[in-house]
């Protein structure tokens, strides 16, 4: 008696706690979730349920285009050729080699991956060009089906035999409850993803390209994973829906079909995972309209489609709208649980300190067309020394940094990290083994509060939270993101902004945004941190401040590379100054030293006396 | 060698009308940094106009046009063009430049695309339609034909090249030399620099838009004669065009004029050449191309492609 009641007043509090965490918009969209598999039972009025459920394998797809689209930010013009892939793939293994259902539908997926992976190079370049491509890959694929109709069945299409799906004929109420299942598997994933270390980094590479890589990001790989994951789970939509169409046909593969997708991506709404899907209804719906208005108005059918769905995503860019899902959530105020102070790892076990510098540059040269930029500069520092690198403009300074950072290639010289020379690693090499860069613009996350641009930063420390960890949430990946936070709070505390954590970084200042870069870097856990002209525009007592948050860094054993116009805070934090002129070190030696130096003030001053 | 001669004019002819195109292409990315997706429509929208006026929608024969009627008819399909970019351009294109979203305008121009395609071919409900030609060229040799040394190929053929070749030397001129092309380099060069020195920026780059549009649609109602056309025939071009833009990478115009020319010839190549036993065939002209150079802008893109990074 005792122990049922106990069991019941555990029930009650779980449900309570489910209660306070969870919103009101999860408890319908839990509800619905458990409704909607009941639908094929209810035998509704008007709705063919082929038709349906065909809706629900589209919002699969379009679920899945919304990682490419919302999280990655690129303009694909090309998600209906992934689905077109699968289809066909999977109908001509059952149609001409008689492959069951399921190996058949994993084929045409695993198709459509492939085909999002050759074509994924596109991800690298500016959104027009993704646009384009994508454009191009849309009517490669229709073109390809209508020239080739051995391939694609002609005009008749491919007819398919009936066939089971898990032991049971697959009727189209199979096929519901399975694009169900797929909707919300692909759903809870995207949403994991989005919400987890590569969707941060993907949002990152979205808003500050450039800020994003020099933070060790690398860009083409974690956008080629979003538009390959989204080939592949249009693939299998597609794959599925063919199935059970009974016939592939080629026409249905129109290039209109991408479009249409992008149409419920960005109509749902790109931004929430559950928008695409959103979009896709809103779709359906307007047809069940606009299909007898059509017919009454005698004009073909397909067509009409097509202009509704164009005016209305006119209708939605023009008024600038993020679509239903975000529009919607006004009325549902969502309280985002602020995520738990972390539990602080293990420090990362370093390598004994080897004495000598752990930075070493080597006669570095380059040229710029014919213009000499760096013409030979050989400098070291050692861990816990600050160098400053000052000089007049267009002296060589930035380009030193890009040079030892990776952004750029030398002519000749070497870069030496702890005795090894750095030849072919690029930035993010760089930044995992422990050489960190600043920017000298104030690039920022517009969308990201600081403590999330911070969290950008650990990126490169990352070994268990790649996008299928996180969406499977495993203990590591979720360790890991625990830790991960920690060490984000850890460098903001640093740079003395733990106070602004939750502020979203456009309310920061231009200084305070500058010192969530500096963290950002910092949560890299780097050895050596180059940083570009920290100080710019920072009034006296900010500049006191960052002269501090120097000094805390180099107490960490960290070496810093200092580029800096402002002398006062040169004075302030570097334990050594080198003078760079023309491409070359003119002097070096300690601020007292240098400043008395007549080979600087001739580099700043010229020959001419003040 | 005969067929060499045939499929080398034949690809030319074709081609002129994709260079034309391609230069479009090229000149608006140069200007704005944006791909026009309903280019091939908004040009398709001229020509079906121009169609309607000469003969509505009720099938037409080769020789149905009279001259006075066919200029009234290329005036009123030229305004319909150049109007419908300009608004394509001010209505869907500047507000997102302005704003710096890019998916406003790809989806923007996309939709712009398919709406037009939707109207052609709801009003024009036949799978094709033969354009009537103004100009007699089936008096020309035999009933159109010419005969090269055992070549036959069509007499429109060669005025198309002609044409196609004088609209893209012309512009190029008109670029080069006019104080409108000197305003529209300044904007390719650095569009927040002209417009601060009173450029009017906008104005422009939307005349810009309708006069591409323009100049394609004139190569592509010369050529229209020649093969059946229907609704997908102005999105096809701008495809063609596109292609041959990006095989420049968004080169000077007349390069992708260039490139245009050169993506006919191999088209007709590789739908006729053999090489002993072996041929591609028809099949694989429209695809082969296609796929190559969304291949090399994957693989092999060019620096300026490249998202800015680190």
């Amino acid at each position: 008696m005792s122990a049922l009641g106990q069991t019941a007043g555990e029930l009650r509090r779980a449900v309570d706690e489910a209660r306070a965490g969870w919103s009101r918009v999860a408890w319908i969209t839990v509800a619905a979730v458990a409704l909607a598999p009941l639908v094929p039972f209810l035998s509704l009025p008007g709705v063919r349920l082929d038709s349906l459920a065909d809706t629900v394998y589209l919002a699969v797809a379009a679920t899945g285009l919304g990682l490419t689209v919302g999280a990655a930010g690129l303009p694909s013009l090309g998600a209906g050729a992934f689905m077109a892939i699968g289809a066909f793939t999977s109908a001509l293994l059952v149609a001409r080699s008689g492959w069951p259902l399921g190996p058949a539908v994993l084929a045409g997926a695993a198709a459509a991956l492939v085909a999002g992976l050759i074509s994924g190079g596109i991800v690298r370049l500016r959104g027009a060009f993704v646009a384009a491509g994508t454009w191009l890959l849309a009517w490669l694929v229709w073109l390809f089906l209508l020239a080739f109709p051995s391939v694609s069945g002609g005009s008749q299409g491919l007819i398919l035999p009936p066939k089971t799906l898990f032991g049971l004929n697959a009727t189209p109420t199979v096929h519901f409850e399975v694009a169900l299942v797929l909707l919300i598997v692909t759903a809870l994933a995207i949403a994991a993803v989005r919400r987890g270390a590569p969707g941060l980094e993907l949002v990152a590479l979205r808003q500050a390209p450039r800020l994003a890589t020099s933070l060790g990001v690398p860009l083409g790989r974690r956008r080629l994973g979003a538009f390959a994951a989204s080939a592949f789970v249009a693939g299998l939509a597609g794959a599925l829906s063919v199935q059970l169409a009974a016939v592939a046909d080629p026409t249905a593969y129109d290039p209109f079909l991408s479009f249409k997708l992008l149409v419920a991506v960005l109509l749902g709404g790109a931004a929430a995972t559950l928008g695409p899907a959103a979009g896709v209804a809103a779709l359906g719906l307007i047809g069940l309209v606009s299909d007898p208005l059509a017919r009454a108005l005698q004009l073909p059918l397909e067509r009409f489609d097509t202009a509704v769905a164009a005016i209305l995503l006119v209708f939605v860019l023009a008024l600038g709208g993020g679509g239903i899902v975000p529009w919607l959530r006004r009325f549902f105020p969502l309280q985002r649980r602020t995520a738990q102070a972390g539990l602080v790892g293990a420090r990362r076990g370093r390598e004994q300190a080897s004495a000598g510098p752990v930075l070493q540059a080597i006669e570095l040269r380059k040229t710029f067309g014919g213009v000499v930029a760096l013409d030979g500069l050989s400098l070291q520092v050692a861990r816990g020394e600050t160098v400053a690198l000052v000089g007049p403009n267009g002296s060589g300074k930035t380009t030193a940094l890009r040079l030892i950072s990776g952004a750029e290639p030398p002519d000749a010289g070497r870069v030496l990290f702890d005795g090894r020379a750095l030849t072919g690693e690029r930035t993010p090499d760089r930044v995992r083994l422990g050489v960190a860069r600043t920017l000298q613009a104030t690039a920022y996350f517009p969308e990201l509060t600081a403590l999330e641009s911070v969290l950008v930063g650990r990126s490169v420390r990352r070994h268990f939270g790649g996008a299928i960890r996180t969406a499977l949430s495993t203990p590591n990946a979720r360790r890991e993101a625990h830790d991960s936070e920690a060490r984000a709070r850890e460098a903001l505390d640093l740079v003395g902004l733990a106070g602004v954590s939750y502020v979203p970084t456009p309310e920061l200042t231009t200084s305070q945004r500058r010192l969530v870069a500096l963290a950002a870097a910092l949560a890299g856990e780097p050895e050596v941190l180059l940083v570009d002209e920290l100080a710019a525009g920072a009034g006296s007592e900010e500049l006191e401040h960052i002269a501090e948050v120097v000094g805390r860094i180099r107490g960490r054993g960290i070496a810093v590379l200092l580029v800096e116009h402002n002398l006062r805070l040169v004075r302030l934090a570097a334990d050594r100054v080198l003078v760079l002129a023309a491409g070359r070190s003119v002097a070096e030696g300690s601020v007292a030293e240098v400043a008395d130096s007549d080979v600087v003030r001739r580099a700043y001053l010229g020959t001419q006396r003040l | 060698m005969t067929i060499a001669l045939q499929v080398f004019v034949t690809g030319l002819a074709a081609g002129g009308v994709y260079g034309l195109f391609a230069a479009g292409h090229t000149l608006i990315y140069r200007l704005t940094g944006m791909v026009n997706f309903a280019f091939g429509d908004l040009v398709g929208l001229g020509v079906f106009a121009t169609l309607l006026v000469l003969a509505g929608t009720a099938p037409v024969t080769q020789s149905g046009a009279h001259e006075p009627r066919f200029l009234g008819a290329l005036v009123v399909g030229l305004v319909f063009c150049v109007s419908a970019g300009i608004l394509t351009y001010f209505g869907l294109v500047q507000p997102y430049l302005a704003r710096g979203s890019t998916i406003g305008w790809v989806a923007g121009t996309a939709a712009v695309a398919f709406a037009i395609r939707a109207a052609i071919g709801a009003a024009f409900q036949r799978s094709s339609y033969v354009f009537p030609d103004p100009l007699p060229f089936h008096r020309v040799g035999h009933a159109g034909f010419i005969r090269i040394g055992g070549a036959q190929v069509q007499a429109r053929a060669f005025f198309v090249i002609g044409l196609a070749l004088a609209l893209a030397l012309g512009s190029a001129w008109l670029l080069e030399k006019s104080r409108f092309g000197r305003a529209l380099r300044a904007v390719a060069d650095d569009a927040e620099g002209a417009r601060v020195v009173g450029v009017p920026v906008d104005l422009l780059v939307a005349l810009a838009f309708g006069l591409v549009g323009a100049f394609a649609m004139i190569a592509a109602i010369a050529a229209a004669p020649g093969q059946a056309v229907n609704a997908n025939t102005g999105t096809l071009l701008g495809l063609k065009g596109l292609v041959a833009a990006l095989a420049v990478r968004f080169g000077p115009p007349l390069l992708a004029f260039g490139a245009g020319l050169l993506l006919g010839v191999v088209e007709s190549a590789i739908a006729n050449v053999h090489l002993g036993s072996w041929q591609f065939g028809p099949s694989y002209r429209e695809v082969l191309p296609l796929a190559f150079v969304l291949l090399l802008i994957a693989i092999w893109p060019s620096r300026e492609a490249l998202e800015e990074q680190e």
